[in-house]
């Protein structure tokens, strides 16, 4: 079914570049493909409201700088994706907003992230308190050893909630909202480790929807899943949308221009364009930027 | 380039791009592969290659399959080793009758039947007042002594002292009694070993007058006391019933060689009964008067001039007491029946202050089924030969309550048993006259899971008890050998070791492993493990000399640190945590609990110098006496110091492998936990903790396995008293302290040899169980927190 999805994409994409008044035509297949690329309507960065501005950031490895002079505005309740090839720290841009960068002993960071009118790089921000409201999904899914109810429940715990009824409801809310509470009703206490691949990536979205963050960020969340569970991941993604302001990693331009409302290309380390997906994929303006989503480097 | 879509980045066709520079060397190396120009090696050498490569593989299944079985074998060598040597334990007695005789004088009634040091002289006490000396392989006749006796006297009666001081006395019917000692004289003519019996007179060969009013007697005993030199006690019966007690001092004048003796008779109080057999014991302090109704009248005969009837006691319970013999040391009493039961019976003090002491019934051993006829005890270990009316030798040992060996070795009754001083011989007369001779073998009498692992009522104590004590200084001292003690001892050392081990190096291997900075953490592991490279005689040492009376003459600042310091620490940290972040940010990330480190000093070098003001204030001046004063036993090498030693020497086990095992936990699990907002100390608690709980587990079991198996610290700082109790302020006396401290002073094949092998095996079963039980729980914790 993806991979029919596939071709259509392809199919699609080469139309749009040669001719974009056909690209209407199209009757629409899932509900991914009814966002595909051209069937949006037109958006743009100016309409939308800001939810996080990242202001002239730099960061170091040591000596070695990761991302220079960074300037960016996440817009609210949409999805951006950062695309580019390995190493061009868009991974580690993703890190910077809910400072996991701090883990790292050798890390330096330079400039501002202002997340509703507050540098996060504050000192008298909590950091736990900022984790909190910015979720974070791995690239390989991460369930505790613990049973899935407990997964779920743990961020919620860490907050302090005991009461069973609260545990309970938030539990199946989440499980619901991401798409899993069929599958794994009848089997909540058993340990998460007996779950699919899939499964358990949507287990740990649900564990980061459970105490309700504002920002989720996803690093390449679908990378080590099969087509049809990435598939569920998306279409999960396109209802999250509803509710979060989403940040998405991959690899996968097809899964960026599915998913995605804006979309930044990154390289070495620089922030090379950022706009709207439809037009970043159909006609960037940078030669950097085709020469990537045309596939001449990676 | 027009198929290059967007859906595949990354996927540049490597051939046909030639317009790309980049591209173009890889594409001429796949060519020239193509061309044949391989830098493989061919067909050929490929074979030799694969060859080359099963034989290293052959090799190496073997060599790992032989070292792998290799140290299974030895494992178990090591236990079969142990096990053979402590099997014999489990066997009984053996006899093996080898000959038979006539008994040399069959005229005259036999009194007393005995067997000399080298079994090869048996000796026959008879009523003509003879001793007959007779070879035990033939029955030939060695030598015939008689007693001399007073003109017109007759023997009356006939009592012995304790065998072990060869002495025997006649009664006779004019009221006096003669004493006499056989004793045997070796010497090695050509080196052959001659002995040479002979019979002396300790008090003269004149007969010593009893009872003045020169009545016969019936009953007579007699007993040389142990200690203090030569004074004899002669206890006797007269025709009317008269109960007399004679006490003789010899005095030998040393120019003529005439023995003196002064006499002093008291008649103690009359006996309720009829007398049928007297008993003096070794220290002359006790009278046991048998009577036909199968009682036993107990005298107090400390102060012979006061002597008094303590207490009658029914020891043959309804029946008849047919034989009635003291175990060596004349402590316990064995009394046999008409129907075959054998008791064992001593005296227990009653109230614990006062000299009260009443005639207990202490075991039982196998009934016989018929009237026991003669009992003789063995010479230098708590057991004793008896032989009954039904032809059976039956072979028991009183503090492990075993028979170990039972069974009838003639068709007719017997009537007299003998036993040789080293345990290796026995001669029984039968109704027929005939004398067997029979080697015995009966080398670990004592040992027995009861008399181990039960508690045991030893002679002279009030109650049953687990005592370890294998050895002393005394020929008639019951060996007690109880593992019970030393098992106690090692489980109370490794678990105070352990209560001080596991926090500390559990909450270090956390620190180290999740809190520290890399930098920290390289230097910080090596030191602490390399702690344990230190010898533990150092530690033991340390903990023995410097430690213990350190911690004696401190005990407030030692209680006051580890009861405070938790305290002291949280503070801290709360004071810490309200400075000025100005302030606290001068201090490197990571290094937060380095400056703790003065604040422990500080505090200890405070706990230290206040102690004594402590002492004065709340201890009336010291603590020590004040633990006594409240009835708790404070002994200096306690198990506080071993705790603070051992467990110095078991944190580097465990702090390694805890480590190790939280450090190990996935980072994208730490990540993931502390994604959702949790602090670093939540991480730990909900994530980290569970995940490494394996490998801490095993962590603290090594740990245990390592202070169970301790040695020299335990053997150092102990005082190695074999108590049982846990209390933390007195001593103990562990399974390998004690094979280290006995094993090599006891007689090889000993008793108390196999005893400690069987103690090493304990030792090995406890590890094993322990660490059983450690890698079961392991197991089934890896399967719930595994994440591979």
């Amino acid at each position: 079914m993806t991979g029919d999805q596939t071709t259509t994409l392809k199919g699609d994409a080469a139309t749009a570049t040669q001719d974009p008044a056909n690209r209407r035509d199209r009757p629409s297949v899932s509900p991914a493909s009814a966002r595909k690329i051209g069937e949006r309507e037109t958006m743009s960065l100016t309409d939308e409201v800001a939810k996080i501005q990242v202001n002239n950031l730099n960061l170091f490895y040591d000596a070695d700088q990761a991302l220079r002079n960074i300037n960016l505005m996440i817009p609210e309740k949409r999805v951006t994706a950062f695309i580019g090839p390995s190493g061009c720290g868009k991974s580690t841009l993703l890190r910077c907003f809910n400072r996991m960068n701090d883990l790292v002993d050798i890390c330096r960071i330079e400039g501002e992230i202002v997340m509703d009118g507050k540098n996060i790089y504050d000192r008298d921000v909590d950091v736990a308190d900022l984790r909190r409201s910015v979720g974070m999904v791995f690239q390989k899914p991460n369930p505790f050893p613990k049973t899935i109810y407990e997964n779920v429940a743990y961020g919620l715990r860490l907050q302090g909630v005991t009461s069973r009824r609260v545990l309970d409801e938030v539990v199946e809310k989440s499980l619901r909202a991401a798409a899993l509470w069929d599958e794994v009703k009848d089997r909540l206490q058993e340990n998460a480790f007996r779950m699919s691949g899939g499964q358990q990536q949507r287990l740990v979205i649900a564990r980061a929807i459970a105490i309700e963050p504002e920002v989720i960020l996803l690093d390449e969340p679908a990378s080590a899943l099969d087509p049809i569970s990435t598939l569920k991941i998306e279409e999960l993604i396109n209802e999250l949308k509803q509710d979060y302001t989403i940040i998405i990693v991959t690899h996968n331009m097809q899964q960026a221009a599915r998913v995605s409302d804006y979309t930044a290309f990154m390289y070495m380390g620089n922030m090379v364009e950022y706009g709207d997906t439809d037009t970043l994929f159909t006609n960037p303006r940078k030669k950097q930027t085709e020469d990537y989503i045309t596939g001449r480097y990676g | 380039m027009t198929d290059n879509t967007p859906g595949t980045p990354g996927h540049a066709p490597a051939v046909g791009n030639a317009d790309s520079s980049s591209q173009a060397e890889p594409s001429s190396t796949v060519n020239s592969i193509r061309r044949g120009n391989s830098l493989l090696p061919d067909l050929a050498s490929r074979k030799i290659l694969r060859k080359k490569r099963a034989r290293r593989d052959r090799i190496a299944h073997w060599g790992i399959t032989t070292a792998g079985y290799g140290v299974v074998v030895a494992l178990l060598t090591i236990f079969v080793y142990l096990f053979y040597e402590v099997a014999p334990i489990l066997r009984g007695a053996a006899v093996d009758e080898q000959h038979q005789f006539a008994l040399p004088e069959q005229q005259s009634e036999t009194f007393r039947l005995l067997l000399d040091r080298y079994e090869i002289l048996g000796i026959q006490y008879t009523r003509n007042a003879e001793s007959v000396f007779f070879d035990t392989e033939t029955g030939e006749e060695q030598l015939r002594v008689a007693v001399p006796l007073p003109q017109g006297a007759a023997v009356s009666s006939f009592g012995y002292a304790e065998t072990i001081s060869n002495t025997v006395v006649y009664g006779l019917d004019n009221g006096s009694a003669v004493l006499a000692r056989h004793a045997f004289d070796v010497s090695f003519p050509d080196s052959q070993r001659v002995v040479s019996p002979k019979l002396d007179f300790p008090l003269g060969e004149s007969a010593i007058q009893i009872d003045q009013q020169g009545q016969a007697l019936t009953h007579i005993t007699t007993e040389v006391l142990a200690r203090g030199g030569a004074t004899t006690a002669i206890a006797a019966v007269t025709q009317d019933n008269r109960l007399l007690l004679a006490r003789m001092t010899s005095r030998e004048n040393l120019l003529t060689g005439a023995v003196q003796v002064t006499t002093d008779v008291q008649t103690l109080p009359a006996i309720p009964g009829n007398a049928q057999q007297l008993m003096l014991d070794k220290s002359l302090r006790n009278l046991f008067v048998l009577d036909d109704q199968g009682r036993i009248h107990f005298y107090d005969i400390v102060n012979p001039a006061q002597a008094r009837l303590v207490e009658s006691v029914d020891v043959g319970r309804g029946e008849r007491v047919t034989a009635v013999e003291f175990l060596v040391g004349s402590v316990s009493i064995v009394v046999g029946t008409e129907s075959g039961n054998l008791s064992q019976w001593f005296l227990v003090r009653e109230n614990d202050n006062a000299n009260d002491f009443t005639l207990t019934l202490i075991r039982e051993f196998r009934n016989h089924g018929a009237a026991i006829t003669a009992i003789a005890p063995e010479h230098t270990r708590k057991g004793f030969i008896v032989v009954d009316a039904a032809g059976q030798l039956g072979v028991h040992y009183g503090s492990s309550s075993r028979t170990l060996f039972l069974d009838e070795v003639s068709d007719n009754s017997l009537s007299h048993i003998a036993i040789s001083q080293i345990n290796g011989r026995v001669l029984w007369l039968d109704s027929e006259q005939q004398v067997s001779s029979a080697s015995m073998w009966n080398e670990h009498p004592q040992l027995s899971w009861a008399a181990m692992w039960n508690k045991v009522w030893y002679e002279g104590r009030e109650d049953p008890e687990y005592i370890w004590q294998s050895s002393s200084g005394s020929d008639e001292f019951e060996s007690k050998f109880s593992l019970v003690p030393l098992t106690i001892g090692t489980l109370k050392a490794a678990l105070y070791a352990m209560l001080f081990a596991t926090p500390l190096a559990i909450a270090g291997a956390i620190y180290t492993a999740y809190f520290m900075t890399p930098k920290q953490r390289g230097l910080v592991k090596p030191a602490i493990e390399s702690m344990g490279a230190l010898p533990t005689v150092i530690l033991g040492f340390l903990a023995g000399l410097w430690l213990a009376p350190f911690v004696e003459n401190n005990l407030p600042a030692i209680f006051s640190f580890f009861l405070l310091m938790p305290v002291v620490l949280l503070v801290f940290a709360l004071i810490w945590t309200n400075l000025p972040a100005g302030f606290r940010s001068k201090i490197p990330e990571g290094w937060e609990a380095a400056i703790s480190v003065p604040v422990i000093l500080t505090f200890g070098f405070i706990c230290v110098q206040s102690s004594p003001w402590v002492e004065v204030w709340l201890f009336d001046g010291s603590m020590r006496q004040w633990f006594t004063d409240i009835g708790i036993n404070y002994d200096q090498r306690n198990a506080l110091i071993v705790g603070i030693a051992m467990g110095f020497a078991v944190i580097p086990t465990v702090f390694s492998i805890a480590e190790d095992a939280v450090f190990t936990v996935p980072r994208h699990l730490t990540q993931g936990s502390l994604a959702l907002g949790a602090t670093r100390w939540q991480t730990v608690m909900g994530v980290v903790l569970p995940t490494a709980s394996p490998g801490i587990f095993s962590a603290v079991m090594m740990g245990f396995g390592r202070s169970v198996g301790e040695t020299m610290i335990v053997l150092m700082a102990t005082g190695n008293s074999p108590v049982v109790n846990f209390n933390i302020f007195e001593g103990m006396r562990t399974l390998s302290a004690n094979i280290a401290v006995e094993l090599p002073e006891t007689a090889v094949g000993s008793s108390h040899f196999r005893v400690l092998f069987l103690a090493a095996l304990v030792l090995l079963a406890l590890t094993f169980i322990v660490n059983t039980l450690a890698e079961i729980i392991r197991q089934r914790l890896r399967e719930r927190y595994s994440n591979l």
